[in-house]
């Protein structure tokens, strides 16, 4: 697919491989617009993961399959995938954080052995 | 704290001056009071007999020194007495000096901590993070690790192709450098991100990228081997592929950290996520306001 996108005009330049020619601000930030899109498509639809199971694949692209295109067609391929994966993993998060402080849990912030912000 | 300290001094300059008076006003009125009896008698005698208050106006003339805590009159001890040695000088003495006492042990507890995680990280022969490096910065110029010497120095890893991570690092990294600037100065630290991704990110692609976060920002490239080399003596993780074809398109998983490096090019101190750019940059003014010793290069050898 990255053949097809680098032939189209429409949306950021990128390499054969389907990378960003300049990752540049410019480009990062019609990434995460489209990004941003998409994932508001996801949430009206309630899917959680449009990457790593295949009804979840399936579900997005009946969907959110224009919002999907517009997503690949301005960020890098593999920043499709990361920020995919990425909402899964945001979402298991945000679930245990809630789920430890549901049970009177505090969450510490992991810190290195030397030094502290003050 | 300064300002705290001032304080104390304005307090004190403002007490001396009751002070003063009134230890001239007891010696007036002693004068005033027993001028006739001096001027009638003449030389020791009359120091025996008269006491204090003679004493007071006679010695005047060799020192200004004089005692002030003496009461002569009944009233004045009564009245002394009803209120106690304590007044209101007194207090505000007591709380300004609490006060200041109480900011500087403050300030030199989290001096005396800092210096201990400086002098921990400093490591013993040879430093534990950080080492001799041999890259090529944005401009195509050779640059080693002997150009960290002579100024502080704030490293971050990273590539050009991170999708969110590094972006947001790179722009704290611009707020930190710029406020470490205002506070100590225009030439105490260098910024530099030294890139995972040797194969993509040239000289070139280093400058066109940085600038956009700011000027002044070094960037360091080079072949893949001296990029290895570097992470693995700053203790950084990072998966490039090593062999990548053109134009393929990968992610670069790396540790997320500044490592903060001192004037003789030694560790001071890694500063994660969790820190603000404001709280990073306090970290690092701090430190740099404990040097003791001359930052610039020239300087140090002489």
């Amino acid at each position: 697919m990255g053949w097809f996108s680098s032939n189209d005009d429409s949306g950021v330049k990128k390499t054969s491989g389907g990378a960003f020619e300049t990752p540049s601000r410019t480009n990062r930030a019609k990434c995460y617009e489209a990004r941003d899109a998409f994932f508001e498509c996801l949430d009206k639809h309630q899917i959680l993961d449009s990457i790593n199971s295949s009804s979840g694949r399936q579900a997005t692209a009946k969907a959110c399959g224009d919002a999907d295109k517009v997503f690949e067609k301005n960020c890098a391929h593999s920043w499709v995938e990361y920020f995919k994966k990425q909402r899964v993993v945001n979402y298991k998060k945000e679930m245990t954080i809630k789920k430890i402080e549901a049970e009177g849990g505090e969450i510490i912030a992991p810190q290195l052995p030397i030094g502290n912000p003050k | 704290m300064s300002n705290c300290i001032s304080g104390v001094a304005k307090a004190l300059r403002a007490t001396r001056l009751p002070v003063q008076t009134s230890a001239r006003r007891t010696l007036a009125y002693s004068n005033g009071c027993k001028t006739p009896s001096i001027a009638e008698s003449n030389g020791i005698n009359v120091l025996r007999i008269q006491g204090n208050g003679v004493q007071q106006g006679q010695i005047r003339s060799f020192s200004n020194s004089s005692p002030r805590n003496k009461l002569k009159t009944m009233q004045q001890i009564k009245t002394r007495n009803k209120s106690g040695p304590f007044n209101l000088t007194a207090a505000v003495l007591l709380v300004a000096t609490g006060c200041g006492l109480w900011f500087y042990f403050r300030s030199e507890k989290e001096r005396m901590a800092r210096k201990r995680i400086a002098e921990q990280t400093k490591g013993v022969g040879k430093p534990k993070v950080g080492g001799p490096f041999d890259l090529v910065d944005h401009n195509g110029n050779r640059f080693t690790n002997e150009d960290l010497l002579g100024k502080y120095t704030l490293v971050y890893f990273g590539f050009t192709h991170c999708p969110d991570i590094c972006p947001d690092e790179l722009d704290k990294m611009a707020l930190m450098y710029d406020k470490v600037r205002e506070q100590c100065g225009q030439d105490v630290l260098l910024p530099i991100m030294i890139t995972c991704d040797p194969a993509r990110d040239s000289p070139k692609v280093l400058k066109e990228y940085l600038k956009e976060f700011h000027p002044d920002i070094v960037g360091l490239t080079g072949t893949y081997e001296n990029i290895k080399q570097t992470c693995k003596e700053y203790r950084v993780y990072f998966s490039t592929p090593p062999n990548v074809k053109d134009g393929q398109d990968y992610l670069v998983d790396h540790s997320i950290y500044f490592y903060l490096m001192d004037p003789e090019g030694d560790f001071v101190e890694a500063i994660g996520r969790n820190f603000t750019a404001a709280q990073a940059a306090k970290v690092i003014s701090d430190h740099i306001g404990d040097w003791d010793k001359p930052l610039k290069k020239e300087q140090r050898w002489t």
